[in-house]
């Protein structure tokens, strides 16, 4: 269970989470969405330590993220994070990519690392692709080969910061089915993204974002149908 | 214009040996500089104000003070300090320490150029900063400012032309030239013959780190 | 360790003769990067040019001014020259070489500049109905100057290092001078110091002006 209380987190003088309460039980999916700087990609970046805060406290399975005695190193290997872009290291092929953190972080020697690689980079359907370059796959392609990387280090949960919002629109399919995939097996996801239908059907609960706070929150179908809040309203407006 | 005829093989020997030496110290100074080139521009990717700004200062005046005074200062300053060294050690630690300037520069800039998100995702993995920095940011760095060190390597076989002002002997192949024209008198020839030295030596350098940018670049290793 | 005992005065007495030679090194700096520069902008458009002769002409220059060292150049200047029968003194020998040390490097900070502007802007310019030198004019060169500001600015600053080879030869710029000097007064230390000091304020003094003017022209 991730558990998120009342987070501030600033920039300098600009505060961008301004008291975030968010819960995640393990199975869940929930989608965050918002208008662009309300705080999404931010609160994502802090729940694994890559991003400090200011005020509140963030449990990933009673561990408290951010206290002083915790190893972010190690927590890190609970939580997968997937990016926009830019993810790929652009220097190694996609099995060396998909390799590389379980050899160096989990100390798997070479032939399990690979062999990992192989499985995950076929789970995402890469598996023609193994000795690709990054710069030779498509969009899509460089999407799913973060997430086999990802998945390679066996996370408890998934983070995903619009990892969609970048793509050409035929691309974005193939990344949604392979979330999809993920959801079906069980992993637990917290995924910041503009694509409303992906968030309806496979979201569980959808949380709003507007101003650095949850503005919104409930059960998928419902708050993307039948939106209470005013903001809410006009933002799904606005999308749709 | 007729070719002295005391132009002898022993003076295309001596010159040939004066390429020698210049290659020699070129590869000692630019292996020396560009090691501690790198821990500098390492160094000023910290989030210490304080080391960034002193390494900042450092390089700028170095950057700021001719090759030729800095071999004249140094020299004279180890016979001040009672510890003369000789023309070559001297030289090799000032010219080192001249192109470390100029690397740490081009080392910041390519840790710089690789991508934050990169870097995120690299430390979301679970890799420590070590980790990160050595098997991601470091090759994907290295690749974005190769050209550019190449060119930095291509000086420091210029300059060393200018150790000659220590008076190292054996000379180097700019010397070595000037030697041979007191004594031959044919300074165009001799003088070209030298430059077609530099230049060979110069296109060796460069056409070895095409071949290496070459089995990168089949890679695609930048960014799309 | 340190017997020796400093002595600045001797140095403090010669200020002055320093101070001219430094006006010498600046003056050389300016004229060779600006005689250099003129070469360069001929350089850079003979390039593509449809005669081969042409394109060889700045490709050798090129090659040659990047590929040796200043010191081969400034002595091809002045004892290469001599033997076929043109004789430079030791003041235009550092001109010559120096200049055309910068028009080797400028002609390629030219190109990269000019490369640098997306395609765009020229077909955008053109598309608004104005002639091709009324676009290379008023759209492509102020976009051109500002990316090669910053080059050139660290192209003068190359240049006026360069011009420290003159005291191999024998010209009394500040590094001339200094060697003049110390060879008088036994203090090369104290000597070499101070005009190391001097370089640095005269290439701070130059990026200083630099940036002044940027600011001025490109608004920061």
């Amino acid at each position: 269970m991730i558990d998120i209380q009342d987070v501030h987190k600033s920039y300098g003088s600009l505060e961008v989470l301004k008291g975030v309460n968010l819960t995640v039980e393990k199975g869940e999916v929930i989608c965050l969405i918002g208008a662009s700087g309300s705080g999404k990609s931010t609160l994502l970046l802090c729940i694994n330590a890559l991003e400090s805060i200011q005020s509140g406290k963030i449990y990933v399975d009673d561990i408290e993220v951010h206290a002083k005695s915790t190893n972010p190193n190690k927590l890190r290997q609970k939580l997968g994070i997937v990016f926009q872009q830019f993810n790929a290291f652009p220097h190694l092929t996609a099995r060396e990519n998909v390799g590389l953190a379980p050899r160096l972080v989990h100390s798997k020697s070479r032939a399990e690392s690979d062999e990992l690689a192989c499985e995950q980079l076929s789970y995402v359907g890469l598996a023609d692709k193994l000795n690709s370059y990054p710069a030779q796959l498509s969009g899509g392609q460089q999407q799913r080969l973060a997430i086999a990387r990802a998945l390679a280090m066996h996370p408890d949960y998934l983070l995903l910061d619009e990892v969609t919002s970048a793509l050409d629109p035929e691309l974005v399919g193939e990344v949604l089915d392979t979330l999809r995939k993920l959801s079906d097996s069980g992993m637990t996801m917290i995924a910041v993204t503009h694509e409303m239908s992906f968030a309806r059907e496979v979201g569980d609960r959808v949380a709003f974002f507007h101003n650095g706070v949850i503005h919104e929150i409930g059960p998928a179908r419902d708050l993307i149908d039948n939106p209470q809040e005013i903001r809410t309203k006009e933002f799904l407006g606005k999308i749709k | 214009m007729t070719i002295d005829p005391n132009f002898s093989l022993k003076d295309l020997i001596f010159m040939a040996q004066g390429a020698a030496i210049t290659f020699a110290l070129t590869i000692i100074s630019g292996a020396i500089g560009t090691a501690l080139g790198f821990l500098i521009g390492w160094a000023r990717t910290s989030s210490s104000i304080l080391v960034v700004a002193l390494l900042g200062a450092f390089i700028d005046v170095i950057r700021s003070v001719p090759l030729i005074i800095q071999f004249i200062l140094f020299n004279s300053f180890m016979a001040i300090a009672d510890y003369p060294l000789d023309p070559f050690t001297s030289g090799i630690i000032t010219l080192s320490v001249y192109i470390s300037g100029y690397v740490a520069e081009v080392v910041k800039a390519g840790i710089e150029s690789v991508p934050r998100i990169t870097r995120l995702a690299a430390r979301g993995l679970g890799l420590t900063y070590l980790q990160d920095f050595f098997y991601v940011v470091v090759p994907i760095g290295v690749r974005t400012v190769f050209p550019s060190w190449t060119g930095l390597m291509l000086g420091v076989m210029k300059d060393t032309s200018l150790i000659a002002v220590l008076g190292a002997t054996p000379p180097e192949l700019l010397r070595a030239s000037q030697i041979v024209i007191t004594r031959v008198q044919e300074p165009l020839l001799i003088l070209i013959g030298a430059g077609c030295f530099y230049f060979f030596m110069c296109a060796v350098i460069t056409k070895i780190n095409m071949r290496v940018e070459r089995s990168w670049n089949i890679t695609g290793s930048t960014f799309k | 360790m340190f017997e020796y005992t400093f002595q600045w005065r001797v140095v403090w007495q010669h200020l002055p003769d320093l101070l001219e030679a430094s006006y010498l090194t600046i003056e050389i700096t300016l004229l060779s990067v600006v005689v250099g520069l003129v070469i360069a902008i001929f350089l850079a458009s003979i390039q593509n040019s449809r005669f081969s002769i042409l394109r060889g002409i700045s490709i050798t220059w090129i090659a040659f001014a990047r590929n040796t060292p200043a010191l081969l150049q400034i002595y091809l200047a002045y004892f290469g020259l001599g033997a076929l029968g043109i004789h430079l003194s030791s003041y235009a020998a550092v001109l010559a070489a120096i200049a055309f040390n910068n028009a080797g490097y400028l002609t390629e900070i030219l190109r990269g500049g000019i490369t640098s502007i997306p395609r765009n802007q020229n077909l955008a310019g053109l598309g608004l109905g104005l002639t091709a030198t009324q676009t290379y004019i008023y759209i492509l060169l102020p976009q051109v100057l500002k990316a090669v500001f910053l080059p050139i600015t660290n192209q003068v600053v190359w240049a006026m290092l360069g011009t420290s080879l003159g005291m191999i030869i024998g010209l009394q710029e500040l590094t001339g001078m200094t060697t003049f000097l110390q060879s008088q007064t036994f203090r090369p230390f104290e000597f070499y110091f101070v005009t190391a000091c001097m370089y640095v304020v005269i290439a701070k003094l130059m990026t200083f002006s630099a940036r002044l003017v940027a600011r001025k022209m490109f608004h920061g």
